[in-house]
């Protein structure tokens, strides 16, 4: 199972959310969990008013989640890259036309959520490449 | 005295199939007229680069309105009592009467999305009354935009339409330009965004009607973003393929929203797109040289 994107990215990542200025501005009512799954590593993130209190690895049945995406490494990838190719810069063009990008789970919830969402899953972007 | 924009908004009430409708009509420059239709849930003020930018209004008259129900027009008396749903028909027809009340003689028309679209079949329909077409993020058929949670009770509308559309932008593109559009979608009235993607998604076929269009009648431009993602440049490059006699560019780097997420990069094709469509020698009354400003 391929380490990806890696500890050190993960806490990046969160460190960005939870400095973020503009999720302080719209999140005060995105309390979730979604998961994130690259390939076939799978991780439960835990936002409580847009911030992210726990990731955890490898969640079990007793860790519930409202929604998630779920992609191969490479659609990742794609996304991460600092130049990322058209269809591939954005996950709402991701879910329109890259067909191994799923949005499983409670799509209500997450579309509910789609301004503060679509931030978060914008900072994983500014967070930059895994293992760059 | 205060430096206005050089941009005038007025409103005229225009009759649609037996219908009124209040009409937010703003405009600038003189010379050809230049009829421009925003894209789905969007309104006229996608256009505000244009209608500063000396080097489009000293050649042409540029107009820009909101269509019924959008940005300031009045949706018609007992808006109420029906869905908005915009159709091929209706989208024509609407386009057709704000023509024909202001009175434009063989206008250019240039459309975005949406408006990209019905472009195409204004000069199928009505190639002898016009000069041309400009077609930003033009297709024929654009399947896959449509869903029910655009217009639902338990989702602001407002912020997933303007999040839904939001990665249309290329992500080159200024972040405060590609924010104002959000802020043009956040701001359109429940279901609108929705009614307009019933026509754009589920009504819209031109894929017929686009093999009738002669270009030495009408002529024909169009471009397309790289990073469109609902109109994609190979869905463009069909129409165009369709069109003989059309010109087509690629626009590196750009997204769904040209004239408003990043003008500056969009005004070279632009131009090289109306000098396609009204050559500067053929354009009546000798008008000035089209210049072009450092980028």
């Amino acid at each position: 199972m391929k380490d990806y994107p890696g500890a050190d990215w993960l806490s990046r990542y969160r460190d960005n959310v939870n400095a973020d200025v503009e999720l302080d501005v719209i999140g005060r009512w995105f309390t979730t969990t979604f998961t994130l799954t690259f390939g076939d590593r799978r991780y439960a993130v835990k936002v409580d008013k847009g911030r992210i209190v726990d990731i955890v690895a490898e969640p079990r049945l007793d860790v519930r989640s409202e929604f998630g995406f779920r992609s191969p490494i490479e659609v990742w990838d794609k996304f991460l890259s600092p130049n990322p190719p058209p269809l591939f810069h954005d996950f709402f063009a991701m879910l329109m036309r890259v067909p191994e990008f799923v949005l499983e789970g409670d799509s209500l919830a997450a579309m509910q959520n789609a301004r503060a969402l679509h931030r978060m899953m914008n900072i994983m972007r500014e967070t930059g490449a895994p293992h760059a | 005295m205060p430096e206005f924009e050089p941009i005038t908004g007025r409103y005229l009430t225009i009759d649609v199939a037996g219908e009124q409708h209040r009409i937010f009509v703003e405009e600038a420059g003189s010379g050809v007229p230049l009829l421009c239709l925003h894209t789905a849930g969007n309104d006229s003020r996608q256009y505000r680069h244009m209608m500063n930018d000396p080097a489009v209004t000293e050649r042409f008259h540029v107009l820009a309105f909101d269509m019924p129900f959008h940005g300031r027009s009045t949706p018609p008396d007992r808006w109420w009592l029906k869905r908005f749903r915009l159709t091929t028909r209706s989208y024509l027809d609407t386009i057709r009467a704000v023509w024909k009340a202001l009175g434009l003689e063989r206008p250019v028309v240039l459309g975005c999305s949406m408006g990209g679209a019905i472009v195409l079949k204004l000069a199928a329909d009505y190639q002898n009354e016009l000069r041309g077409i400009v077609g930003l993020e033009s297709s024929a058929y654009a399947p896959g935009r449509y869903n029910e949670f655009l217009h639902h009770p338990a989702i602001h509308g407002g912020e997933l339409c303007a999040s839904y559309t939001y990665g249309l932008n290329s992500p080159y593109s200024p972040e405060v330009n590609r924010r104002e559009n959000w802020w043009y979608y956040s701001q359109s009235g429940p279901g609108v965004y929705q009614g307009d993607v019933h026509f754009y998604s589920l009504d819209w076929d031109a894929r017929e009607d686009i093999k009738r269009i002669d270009t030495s009648r009408c002529k024909v431009a169009l471009l397309t973003g790289e990073y469109d993602y609902s109109c994609t440049p190979a869905m463009s490059e069909a129409v165009a393929a369709a069109i003989r006699g059309s010109h087509y560019q690629l626009m590196k780097g750009m997204g769904h929203f040209p004239m408003i997420e990043n003008y500056p990069d969009f005004r070279p094709y632009l131009l090289d797109a109306l000098e396609h469509v009204v050559p500067v020698q053929a354009a009546a009354g000798a008008p000035a040289p089209m210049q072009r400003a450092a980028r």
